[in-house]
């Protein structure tokens, strides 16, 4: 066979050897380091920071809002409003991390003076054990660190029509009040109506703020579903009466609320016919009764078991209740796990399940098909239902 | 109590598919491997991701060199050695080339694939089939050779259009078919596997793209491609693998010119007589061996002689139709402004729009990767990383979106379909979600250019010259086969052998 000539063919493996060879000598001996790719991924995801609660302020009668600056001062991540940040508090010897949206707005994040994020957090009416100790201990100076800008619950111009109605219950507000700020700022290319669901006028949360930023492209409709004789605006619940009256022809629903909310949307939802890819739910949160859930084996429900943790060549072994989490038996026991939503479906918690059986909330069922087969679990989704022994990464 | 043993034969860093791979076939003689992961799941990019409760993959448009059961090509086969049982399910098609005046689609199996051709370009048909017979020999020639060596004279004998093409790019060895340019066009769209355009792409390349999409067809993982990655990672484990995940290793130990172990952002000393990187070695030389100053200049001279290979950029689009409603009926569409891949090559040094896109719908091969109703479309781009080094962070979001709007709307173009209007999820991948995940050297996924300067033939000739530590090898698309995820495992597979008999010399020695 012939390409070009026989002695131009069979040099050829010669030529491109040497060709290399020479590139190698041509070249310069002086490291380059610039990777503006990496740099750009650590402005937006730079991993756990160190943070100091530089404000605490009382919202409505029952709240408060934390913010939080980087101990270092410098800018906080690039981030899209209605994420959230975890932030780990150190208890007892153990770490318990919560996720909690962000209620300021990503402009104020990358302020040049004193960039900031806020959360807003509420004590709920039983069993708040972080958020009590976020309403009554947490106080400016107090350091923290956490991992800011997470979550997929957010407005995607590719996606999302351009109106938007939010559909907020309770503290459920924080991720809109983050949207409604950068609106204001004009760096988010949205129409936004909030539907603010509250029992009472005391509960709203926030509500200054979003007074503040009210504008042409943000309205905030507050509803009420207590009985409060001198309230002039909307009652009740957010029916698909009332979400039809404030909704465009074509318009994208964000929810975020308590679980029953989101119960009850669906259904309202269903009547008005809104197509799937117009709906857009915030995780579901830990299951506040897990027992509850349909194929929850009853007979396990008071147990508590034994998790034996594997960590690399280590071992500890660790008692679980079937009612709580693994992530919560770890967390407990003082082994640190990577968390993020806490509603499986983030990921960081994954963990492998080698031997005993689990419950695995179907709410919060995140996982990938091929996890499934092989035992992986997410851990703050699932709940132990025998002795366990599973893997977890070494923190 | 600690979490690692004190010693370990072999550290692995990086558990994606060329680690993993090094891990298998080191546990399989028997080696005590601890494999190092940054990420919380194996993979790397062979990966996937779930957005609204759907399991999204991430990277994998088709899976090369496995085979059919009882008649495996050299990946399939390797899985099946290692005890990888991987539920395979075939790509039905080649690809569908759209192209100014072209839209044509093509199928495995050169007599078929050559026909297709012939249909479209008239009378190219003994032309067409005889480029692919020679793609093939070239094919068959790499593969023995990279297993047993020979010397020169010998390999003319026995591998004598191997030699005599080696020298030549691409476009010089089909030229030499005296094709029309249609034909061409038809023959090129493979190109974007490798990222390097056809004038500077060493023809060994080329054919053995042809030889193994066109001659065997493709498949793809049933649960995606983290059900091999995770296959793999678990069939290690079995072995006596450790793998720890979130284990971002930051230093490289070295001690008389050896590797001998490596410390952790954690702050875990670990030690092992060999590491095997997969961390590019530009960041390694520079950034990651205790003492530093141990690194000499030829260390540098040797990455700064090569170009650093593509990136990604993608769109998925997961919609609210299934793909025959939305007229999808192709798995894999090469839609190009132009087939001129110099052209491509420069169009793809900025930040878009893009002029040559490639859109898989994978439900056309995996018909049950989305619930009921549903499909998904992922289109994907693969540019240079200069034109992405220039964009700051604060503006990655705004330029991404423009790109992939033109991108969707590019397609939904071709598709006849608004795509954007059966949305239920949109998300884009950036060079930037590849730095963040990877931690990969400027979000390069390639490794480096497949060109005439740093042709496969001499990697192989001159893989001693770029060796500057002992007991260090390195896996991943920055090693000789280059990029892909069947390359991937090769790469590993040559790292572990490099390990293996290394310590059968020193074994020898001793």
């Amino acid at each position: 066979m012939k390409i070009k000539g026989f002695l131009k063919d069979v040099t050829g493996a010669s030529r491109v050897t040497k060709a290399r060879l020479s590139a190698f000598e041509a070249a310069s001996p002086v490291p380059d380091r610039t990777d503006p790719i990496a740099d750009a991924a650590r402005e937006w995801h730079p991993g756990r920071l160190d943070l100091v609660v530089t404000a605490v302020t009382p919202t409505g009668k029952t709240a408060k809002t934390l913010r939080l600056e980087r101990a270092d001062g410098k800018k906080l991540p690039i981030f899209y409003a209605g994420q959230y940040l975890v932030l780990d508090f150190a208890l007892d010897g153990a770490v318990v991390s919560r996720p909690y949206s962000i209620s300021s707005a990503p402009f104020e994040a990358r302020l040049q003076e004193h960039p900031f994020a806020e959360i807003t957090v509420r004590r709920p009416k039983s069993d708040g054990f972080i958020a009590d100790f976020v309403n009554d201990c947490v106080k400016v100076g107090d350091a923290f660190t956490g991992l800011v800008g997470c979550g997929q619950f957010f407005y995607e111009p590719l996606r999302d029509a351009k109106q938007v109605v939010a559909l907020a219950g309770g503290v459920g507000i924080t991720p809109f009040a983050a949207m409604a700020k950068e609106i204001a700022n004009g760096t988010l290319d949205m129409d936004l109506t909030i539907l603010y669901g509250s029992v009472s006028s005391d509960d709203i949360v926030l509500k200054e703020a979003l007074d503040a930023v009210s504008c042409e492209r943000v309205r905030v409709v507050h509803v009420l579903s207590g009985d409060e004789p001198d309230w002039q605006g909307e009652r009740g619940f957010l029916t698909a009466e009332l979400i039809k009256k404030y909704s465009a022809p074509d318009t994208t629903y964000f929810i975020c609320g308590p679980q029953a909310m989101y119960t009850f949307l669906r259904e309202e939802l269903k009547k008005l016919e809104v197509p799937a890819r117009r709906v857009r739910f915030e995780v579901f949160g830990q299951a506040k009764d897990i027992a509850a859930f349909e194929g929850f084996p009853q007979e396990v429900k008071d147990k508590t078991f034994s998790i034996t943790v594997r960590r690399g060549i280590r071992e500890d072994v660790i008692p679980a209740k079937a009612t709580e989490s693994i992530v919560t038996a770890l967390e407990r026991a003082g082994i640190r796990i990577e968390t993020g939503c806490r509603s499986g479906e983030c990921g960081f918690c994954r963990t492998k399940v080698i031997a005993g059986s689990v419950f695995v909330c179907p709410e919060n069922d995140g996982r990938r098909a091929a996890d499934k087969d092989f035992g992986y679990v997410h851990a703050c989704a699932a709940y132990p239902t025998s002795d366990l022994t599973i893997r977890i990464p070494i923190l | 109590m600690n979490f690692y043993k004190d010693h370990y034969d072999v550290i692995v860093i990086g558990g994606a598919l060329a680690g993993l791979s090094a891990a298998l076939m080191l546990a399989d003689k028997g080696k005590d491997v601890l494999v190092l992961e940054r990420h919380n799941l194996p993979g790397g990019l062979a990966t996937s991701f779930v957005r609204g409760g759907v399991e999204i993959e991430a990277t994998l448009h088709e899976m090369m060199s496995i085979g059919d059961k009882g008649n495996r090509l050299k990946i399939g086969q390797f899985f099946d050695d290692m005890g990888v049982d991987i539920d395979w399910l075939d790509v039905p098609e080649a690809y569908h080339a759209s192209l100014p005046g072209i839209e044509v689609t093509l199928h495995p199996g050169f007599e078929r694939f050559a026909k297709e051709i012939d249909t479209a370009v008239p009378g190219t048909f003994r032309k067409v089939l005889s480029l692919m017979r020679l793609c093939h020999t070239v094919y068959d020639s790499v593969n023995e050779l990279s297993v047993h060596p020979m010397s020169k004279a010998k390999m003319l004998l026995k591998h004598e259009a191997f030699v005599k093409t080696a020298g030549y790019s691409a476009k010089e060895v089909i030229d030499s078919f005296g094709l029309p340019q249609k034909a061409v066009d038809l023959l090129s769209p493979y190109w974007i596997y490798v990222g390097n355009p056809l004038s500077t792409l060493p023809f060994t390349i080329f054919a053995v793209l042809m030889a193994d999409y066109v001659g065997y067809g493709s498949k793809v993982p049933k649960k995606l491609s983290h059900e091999m990655s995770l296959k793999m990672a678990e069939r290690a484990e079995a072995m006596g693998v450790q793998i720890e995940y979130r284990q971002h290793v930051e230093k490289i130990l070295v001690k008389d010119g050896a590797a001998c172990g490596v410390r952790t952002a954690r702050g875990d000393e670990i030690h092992a007589d060999y590491v095997i990187c997969s961390a590019y070695p530009n960041k390694v030389y520079a950034d990651m061996i205790e003492p530093a100053d141990a690194v000499p200049e030829r260390a540098f001279k040797v990455v700064n002689g090569r170009r650093i290979g593509l990136t990604a950029f993608t769109v998925f689009l997961l919609l609210d139709k299934p793909a025959e409603e939305l007229g999808i009926k192709d798995f894999n569409v090469f839609h190009g402004e132009t087939m001129d891949t110099d052209e491509i090559f420069r169009n793809y040094l900025g930040t878009g729009p893009y002029n040559y896109l490639t859109a898989i719908c994978l439900n056309l091969a995996n018909p049950g990767c989305t619930p009921e109703g549903t499909c998904i479309l992922s289109i994907t781009a693969l540019p240079r990383v200069d034109g992405w080094k220039k964009v700051k962070a604060e503006d990655v979001d705004r330029v991404k979106h423009e790109t992939a709007k033109s991108m969707a709307d590019a397609m939904s173009e071709y598709y006849g379909v608004n795509l954007l209007d059966h949305a239920l999820e949109v998300i884009i991948e950036t060079p930037v979600t590849v730095a963040h995940y990877t931690g990969m050297f400027n979000g390069c996924i390639y490794g480096y250019m497949h060109d005439m300067q740093d042709h496969i033939v001499a990697r192989l000739q001159t893989a001693e010259e770029e060796k500057i530590f002992s007991h260090l090898e390195f896996s991943g698309a920055h090693q000789i086969s280059g990029n892909g995820m069947g390359p991937a495992v090769t790469n590993g597979r040559k790292a572990a052998k490099n390990v293996l008999d290394d310590m059968e010399k020193e074994a020898a020695r001793a």
